[in-house]
């Protein structure tokens, strides 16, 4: 399926990108002979038949795990290297804290359905799962640059993912923070809400189980028969909503990062849209697929780890 | 004075008859398990009042989105621009209720077409299972690998900018995954007697899917419509923000914010108010599709007592 979902883009990047575009309007305007010179080594001229295109694209992958080269001749591979650890950086941080985040919030007002507390913690994540990521994330830069003004010094960094000359271990760690945590805290706001309201509805289906009465019967208190017993249960569809959200929250960072200034996947798609860079779009349809399969058998494995019924043969 | 409504007692040594009970119709039903959720009543309010904005604030407006006001270049909200006026001096009060229009005419077309072809594809899979019932599946799980938004990316960007190509590509690239959902749903009622009986009576196929299945999952559609709705404006917004979707001189509220966004701190008013209606908008659908479920969905357990 990836193969072929990958290839199928390859074909269809042909047919709205065209490198020669980027040279449309240069001054000097470049010959003809002189396009097909720059482009043809690059593997991208449309003077070589498509086919033939395709194969030496393809099988540079296959045999060398080469993915080509963008219209000025950077390497694929190297850009999405580089990236792909940007992104992670921001991705998994914000995952983790909103999956986290929206587990506890499911569980606290799980127990305590229908009181002040679950209503107003309703209230709050149907406002905030649906506040636009664009909207969240300009309102932060906008709270963050009112509390630089206010303290006098910039505590908090608005784009880019880290500043140039800073050396020392911990000098390194705090400045990364400091542009780390806006585009999270853009992240978790809009991403937390899904897990909080799933894991507060499937809890509110098992806490009058049998087997948590019992559990309260034989002496636990309520907190640990809930957190032993009833979450236990509960985890596992969140595990599996959660690993599913992963190719998501990476594309989904695409509005962020441009926002932020990032230098990561999202931003990368953006360019080489711009840039008509086929080779940079088709490698990152290709890490979409793959994400995407990594999420699938990242839920079978949370399952078999959560349900006890489930072996592994 | 009113008919006399209270039940006299009955007994075999009165005459009295039993008043009719007075029953209650479906929309009746509806209507009353919507109100009971005071925040979807809200939600619709709210709704209506932005549909309302949208359609009468051009008229009230006293300059065109397009039109440049070249003493006002950037001003902050005034009784001449009511809401300010962008850098270039179109009047912000004309864009945002131009943009909400527009967004909205995205975000419905998209939402009844993806609802449409989601639906009818869905239980005609179901229904006729098979060979159609297999390459339909094989269809939607394929494009379900394939990278959507980049192709509605590439498709947007290629359009030129017209939203009645956008909407339609965004229906292309949508309809799928609730297609999945509706063909599950579908699954358990090919089994049921009445559409057997159908079948059995000599209706035919396309009839059945239509006319007996359809209505039975009418109320998850609905919801699936409201939430389409939301989705629909949220992609719209993130490609017009990235530039990919509507193009100058047309502005929706994507596009309103992009620009905003280049001068959040000089003029933040080009921001606000674009955000301002886009969160209401996203927000009050969201509540409106919370009270529909518990409306219209029977086995919904926050619907009570009737």
């Amino acid at each position: 399926m990836i193969v072929v979902a990958t290839n199928l883009t390859y074909f269809l990047a042909w047919g709205f990108l065209d490198p020669r575009n980027n040279y449309v309007g240069r001054r000097p305007p470049l010959s003809e002979e002189q396009v097909v010179q720059l482009l043809q080594p690059r593997n991208l001229s449309d003077t070589v038949p498509l086919l033939e295109r395709w194969w030496s694209w393809f099988s540079a992958i296959i045999f060398g795990w080469d993915w080509g080269v963008s219209p000025v001749g950077q390497s694929v591979n190297d850009q999405v290297a580089y990236r792909m650890w940007v992104s992670a950086e921001l991705v998994l941080g914000a995952t983790i804290l909103a999956t986290v985040l929206g587990i506890a919030l499911g569980v606290y007002t799980a127990s305590r359905q229908y009181k002040i507390a679950d209503r107003i913690g309703q209230a709050t994540s149907i406002v905030t799962m649906n506040i636009n990521i664009v909207v969240a994330a300009l309102g932060i830069v906008l709270l963050a640059i009112g509390f630089n003004n206010m303290v006098g010094t910039t505590v908090f960094f608005v784009t880019g993912s880290s500043s140039l000359g800073v050396t020392g271990f911990f000098p390194i760690i705090i400045d990364a923070l400091q542009h780390l945590i806006l585009p999270t805290i853009a992240l978790v706001i809009i991403g937390y809400a899904g897990t909080h309201f799933l894991q507060r509805s499937l809890l509110l289906d098992n806490i009058n189980a049998d087997y948590v009465r019992t559990a309260r019967a034989k002496g636990l208190t309520k907190a640990q028969a809930i957190r032993k017993h009833a979450l236990r249960t509960s985890l596992i569809p969140v595990a599996t909503q959660v690993a599913f959200t992963i190719p998501t929250v990476f594309m989904g960072a695409i509005l962020t990062e441009s926002i932020f200034g990032w230098n990561g996947m999202g931003r990368y798609f953006l360019e080489t849209i711009a840039k008509n860079d086929i080779h940079g779009t088709v490698a990152i349809a290709a890490f979409g697929a793959v994400l995407t399969a990594i999420g699938a058998l990242l839920a079978d494995i949370a399952v078999v780890v959560l349900d006890p019924r489930v072996r592994v043969s | 004075m009113p008919r006399n409504s209270i039940q006299p007692a009955v007994g075999p040594e009165t005459t009295a008859l039993r008043l009719p009970r007075k029953r209650m119709s479906k929309w009746e039903l509806y209507s009353r398990r919507f109100r009971r959720n005071r925040p979807a009543v809200a939600g619709l309010v709210i709704f209506a009042v932005l549909v309302l904005f949208a359609l009468v604030a051009p008229l009230l407006a006293r300059y065109d989105h397009i039109e440049l006001d070249f003493l006002n270049l950037g001003e902050p909200p005034s009784g001449e621009h009511w809401l300010g006026t962008t850098s270039a001096g179109n009047d912000t009060f004309a864009q945002v209720a131009i943009g909400l229009q527009r967004s909205l005419m995205i975000a419905v077309a998209v939402s009844v077409g993806t609802t449409v072809i989601s639906a009818v594809v869905g239980t005609a899979a179901a229904y006729f299972s098979g060979m159609f019932e297999r390459l339909t599946l094989l269809l939607i799980h394929f494009l379900m690998v394939v990278p959507t938004f980049l192709l509605l990316a590439m498709f947007s960007n290629s359009s030129g900018g017209d939203w009645r190509i956008i909407s339609l590509i965004m229906i292309l690239i949508g309809w799928f995954f609730p297609a999945r959902v509706i063909w599950t749903m579908a699954l358990s009622l090919r089994e049921r007697e009445y559409v057997h009986a159908a079948r059995y009576m000599g209706v035919p196929g396309m009839k059945i899917v239509l006319r007996h299945m359809l209505p039975n999952i009418g109320s998850l559609l609905v919801i699936n419509f409201t939430l389409g709705v939301v989705a629909a404006v949220m992609t719209e917004t993130g490609l017009s923000f990235l530039g990919f979707g509507v193009k100058i001189p047309d502005v929706s509220l994507g596009s309103l914010i992009g620009s905003g966004a280049n001068t959040i701190t000089s003029a933040p008013w080009l921001f606000y108010f674009p955000a301002a209606a886009l969160t209401l908008l996203t927000v009050s659908m969201a509540l409106v599709a919370d009270g529909l479920r518990d409306a219209l969905d029977p086995t919904s357990a926050a619907g009570g007592r009737a």
